[in-house]
């Protein structure tokens, strides 16, 4: 959360915040490729860092 | 890269970002929405256009409104703004069609200096991860946020 603030105070350029957004907080708007980013990490798993 | 961007409207806990397309077929809105996935701080991006009369939202519409550079900008910018706020996320883009990988992959080769100063960049190919080179088909990408150590003086 201080990260959040802390970019709020500084308005950063070319953002602009908009609760008409916060409607999608909890919904997932792209299911396949959530679906397949899923599959992907469970078949493949991670990279070696 | 950055700079010639769109404006970006952005919700709460930067995780869905908004801005509108403009050109030859008008105004179209887009929207980017990061998603956690199965494994903890593994993000997938999620990227498409948003109907303005229904709300419906389409990631496999080709837009061909002239302004792909830009577009590909403005997604940029909200992956530095979301790994801004998460910055222990790894994200995952994966094309919806595979023009729209080949473009993703066209857009990293083309600024890949830039995006190595800020990100770790990982290429699915062949069942496994490889750190991103040009000229090689990927199918999904992975990117990580550099961890900066600052030196006190």
């Amino acid at each position: 959360m201080k990260a959040i603030k802390s970019t709020e105070k500084k308005g950063l350029k070319g953002f602009v915040k908009s609760p008409s957004l916060d409607k999608y907080a909890n919904k997932v708007l792209f299911k396949d490729k959530v679906k397949t980013a899923n599959r992907i990490l469970k078949t493949v798993g991670l990279p070696k860092v | 890269m950055i700079e010639n961007r769109y404006t970006i409207k952005f919700g709460a806990d930067f995780r869905v970002f908004e801005f509108d397309s403009e050109g030859p077929k008008g105004r179209i809105r887009k929207i980017v929405q990061y998603t956690e996935i199965n494994v903890k701080d593994f993000y997938n991006l999620g990227f498409g256009d948003k109907n303005s009369l229904t709300n419906q939202i389409d990631d496999l519409i080709v837009t061909n409104n002239n302004d792909s550079q830009k577009v590909l900008a403005t997604v940029a910018a909200t992956l530095l703004e979301f790994t801004n706020h998460h910055p222990d996320s790894f994200v995952m883009a994966i094309g919806s069609a595979l023009a729209r990988t080949r473009l993703y992959r066209i857009g990293i080769s083309n600024n890949l200096k830039e995006i190595e100063k800020s990100f770790l960049i990982y290429g699915l190919k062949d069942k496994s991860w490889h750190r991103f080179e040009r000229d090689i088909n990927y199918e999904a990408f992975l990117v990580q946020r550099k961890k900066i150590n600052f030196v006190k003086l």
